[in-house]
């Protein structure tokens, strides 16, 4: 009964669509929209929250439910499971396009019945090609026979709460870019729409896409840390690239819309960035679904799939892009700015997000380009990245200490200089104490390290100085990527690794810690059986400062073997430690980090998330009545 | 100058488009790791064989009959997984199994093998590890085809799955 519900009420939606398509293309009543976007937006939810009851009833009936689910779940997993597959998934993609398509439809008033309507008739093409998609190739309330008693269970890795919430803001992000794309579609088709206030439209979508994407990025990066037992937070896996690249022509477009909007200047490159900060979302979607190639994130590999997905966005992309290449002209303007100067600074912060999102991409697809015109196979990897986007980004952190304070139009270096003296000498002063400390020195640390202090204290004088404003979200939300930045140099250069064989009641020592391996024990949880080994943590003084329980965890369901590593995190350091293989007789391998400083890259992308939200409460105040 | 400027991001995501095109409906998988050895000659070793010590020369076991080369060792964990799958590819007698012991102890191996049963019809060591050097071997398990006349037709790196298997199955009998 339930799964035949749950596909009817996609089907319905997928009319809904249609219809919404339709009306709004004639520009009928206000009323018939409605009716099509309030209806889209219930079918889509209802199907969804089908899907995830029958996850909790545990229908294995249901081909989808039979394949990722399995009694022995703990209900809070059978839920996140819905979307941890890839049909489930497209149905949450659906439900936040449906959602965002609800606030677009909410945007009507007496002045912009024609804009709104064409950008709801795009939202609701895309939305349209994506329920057909899942509808034709990937229906996730497919039905089986003869019925299983019990499912297979899903991926372990893959329960842990970071993960569970990951999927959905990360498609907050993606799909927000959609509301963007919708609005810069049909402001090139609008005939005046050189004299329509569209980026005051676009402003709250964008802010919202790229503080949920933000937030995301970091959540699955926080998952990968504690989760993959590798020490690392950050992989440059295709699958990480294709959402960091929407992230980054986010944040070009993100302070563009600034400068759009005090000056209507750089309108046709606003236009173009939002196009495209969409079109590498869906590209991402792309990458991952069809197998096109391996990463940890790859789901089945389906050509089918792949095809369907990239006709989907060879027309999206041809429509828009052609559009863009025939009646941008108008929204070109020949402003010159000067380069001391707030548009100046966020001008040269759009050229660095451009080009570093451009090497990233040139970095994922380079060994498809490769295989496809030689036949040969080459992987491309962190070397790469760290040796083009770290230095490539690096001058974009310098500006951002500086731009914020500077004023818009012109402003002489003396000014400037007067501006910055003394955050200047607090950056020195700490850099050196940190330096005193630590005794590692590289020159990209060494810029890394002055750079995130520069920010970091730039942004706290200003905070201080203008108490709660307009600006603050922006200040916020630069304070966190000089956390962030903080945590991401001094865990990258600072980092200590050791990989021992450690025998019962034997000790070690990583950087002035006596780590103890006490004893070992079998435990049984939920779903698993462990392994977890017990190890004390002592400090110069000999005194106790944590207990570490690593874990070896095998899941009987799927036959799946995983790592719990066991953190201890103060706000300076890490302490991390992963049990590996091993037996009573000849002892265990295991794997020690020391990694100071790396609470503060959470620390800072929760500050960045912080400052999002501050601004998109202020963005939706401003917007036209 | 400027409209061609304006087209550029359109030719510039047509050609992407183009490249995910050809790679999506030509026959290929991501996951395969190519080998340099793929098409040529067995390389050239000789070292002893686990059960009797003897002297193991790779030109005496290699290019006779269509053989599997299987590397492993007791002390990883998908070797186990996928000595099921080896298992079976001798019961069903298709195929010559040669194992190499990589980086291990023979006498744990021999037990191992007495446990789990022993599909191999030799099994030679490789204590430092050199052989699998030669052999271009990543990481342990990895499984490679070997033709009648000595030639490799395949490789697999990781445990064997039951798609694997499957695949292994038909390449035998394509070759054969």
């Amino acid at each position: 009964m339930a799964p035949t519900l749950g596909n009817l009420a996609l089907w319905l939606s997928l009319v809904f669509a249609g219809s919404q398509f339709y009306n709004t293309r004639k520009k009928n009543k206000l009323k018939i929209i409605s009716i099509s976007v309030i209806g889209l937006l219930i079918s889509s939810l209802f199907s969804f929250f089908l899907l995830i009851y029958l996850y909790v009833i545990s229908d294995f009936s249901v081909l989808n439910v039979f394949q990722n689910s399995h009694t022995t779940k703990p209900l809070f997993y059978k839920i996140t499971a819905v979307w941890g597959n890839h049909e489930g998934s497209m149905l949450l993609w659906i439900i936040v396009l449906t959602i965002f398509n609800y606030f677009i439809f909410k945007l009507y008033n007496k002045k912009n019945f024609i804009f709104v309507s064409k950008t709801l008739e795009i939202q609701s093409f895309i939305t349209l090609g994506f329920i057909v998609f899942t509808i034709l190739t990937s229906n996730p309330f497919e039905r089986m026979v003869p019925v299983q008693e019990n499912g297979l269970g899903f991926n372990p890795i893959l329960q842990d709460p970071a993960l569970a919430i990951h999927p959905p803001l990360l498609y907050i992000g993606y799909v927000g870019f959609s509301a963007a794309f919708s609005i810069s579609v049909a402001t090139l088709v609008l005939k005046n729409g050189k004299n329509f206030p569209w980026y005051k439209y676009m402003k709250p979508f964008v802010m919202v896409a790229w503080t949920f994407l933000t937030i995301g990025i970091a959540l699955g990066s926080l998952w990968a840390y504690y989760e993959l037992g590798w020490g690392g937070w950050w992989f440059w896996d295709p699958v990480e690239n294709a959402s960091f690249m929407p992230w980054l022509l986010g944040t070009a477009l993100l302070h563009s819309l600034i400068i759009v909007d005090k000056k209507q200047s750089l309108q046709a490159w606003v236009l173009l960035l939002s196009i495209l900060a969409f079109l590498l979302s869906v590209v991402g979607t792309f990458l991952v679904r069809s197998g096109i190639l391996t990463s940890v994130h790859a789901f089945a590999l389906d050509p089918t799939r792949g095809i369907y997905i990239l006709l989907f966005i060879a027309i999206l992309g041809g429509y828009s892009l052609m559009l863009f290449s025939s009646k941008s002209k108008i929204y070109s303007t020949k402003n010159y700015f000067n380069f001391f100067s707030k548009e100046g600074s966020i001008l040269v912060n759009n050229i660095i997000m451009v080009v570093a999102c451009a090497t990233v991409l040139l970095g994922t697809i380079y060994p498809l380009l490769m295989e496809a015109l030689t036949g040969n196979k080459i992987s491309i990897g962190e070397p790469y990245y760290n040796s083009t986007v770290v230095p490539i980004m690096l001058p974009a952190i310098l500006i951002m200490g500086v731009g914020p304070i500077l004023s818009w139009g012109k402003e002489s270096v003396l000014e400037i200089a007067k501006k910055v003296s003394s955050v200047f000498i607090i950056t020195l002063a700490m850099t050196i104490i940190i330096f005193s400390i630590y005794k590692s020195y590289t020159f990209l640390g060494i810029a890394g390290i002055v750079l995130a202090f520069w920010i970091i204290f730039n942004n706290l004088t200003t905070l201080y100085r203008n108490k709660f404003n307009n600006l603050t979200g922006m200040v916020v939300a630069h304070l966190g990527v000089g956390f962030l930045m903080l945590g991401i140099t001094a865990s990258s250069i600072w980092q200590v690794e050791e990989i021992i064989k450690m025998k019962l009641k034997s000790e070690t020592e990583i950087n002035k810690y006596q780590i103890f391996f006490n004893e070992i024990n079998e435990i049984k949880g939920s779903n698993y059986l462990s392994l977890r080994g017990d190890f004390l943590v002592y400090d110069k003084g000999k005194n106790i400062i944590a207990k570490l329980k690593p874990e070896n965890r095998f899941y009987p369901v799927t036959g799946n073997f995983t790592s719990e590593a066991s953190i201890h995190t103060n706000l300076f350091r890490d302490l991390y430690i992963v049990l590996g293989e091993g037996n009573i007789n000849e002892g265990w391998t295991v794997r020690l980090y020391y990694n100071p400083l790396v609470v503060w890259i959470w620390i800072g992308a929760f500050t960045i998330f912080l400052g999002g939200v501050i601004s998109i409460n202020k963005s939706l105040k401003r917007m036209p009545k | 100058m400027k409209n061609k400027f304006l087209k550029l991001p359109i030719i510039l995501f047509f050609i992407i488009l183009f490249i995910f095109f050809y790679l999506l409906i030509i026959d290929r998988n991501p996951a395969k790791v190519p080998s340099a050895l793929l098409n040529k000659n067995v390389p050239i070793f000789v070292t002893k064989t686990l059960v009797k010590n003897e002297k193991f020369s790779s030109s005496k076991e290699f290019g006779d009959q269509v053989t599997l080369v299987n590397f492993f060792a007791t002390w990883c964990k998908p070797c186990k997984d996928e000595h099921a799958f080896i298992m079976r590819f001798s019961s069903e007698k298709n195929i010559k199994i040669v194992g190499i012991n990589y980086k291990d102890n023979p006498k744990k191996t021999i037990e191992w093998l007495k446990k789990l049963g022993n599909p191999y019809s030799n099994v030679a060591l490789d204590k430092n590890g050199k052989i699998a050097i030669d052999w271009g071997v990543y990481g342990i398990p990895e499984t490679f085809i070997i033709n009648s006349r000595g030639i490799i037709k395949y490789r697999h790196v990781g445990a064997i799955t039951p798609k694997i298997y499957k695949k292994i199955n038909l390449i035998i009998k394509e070759i054969e």
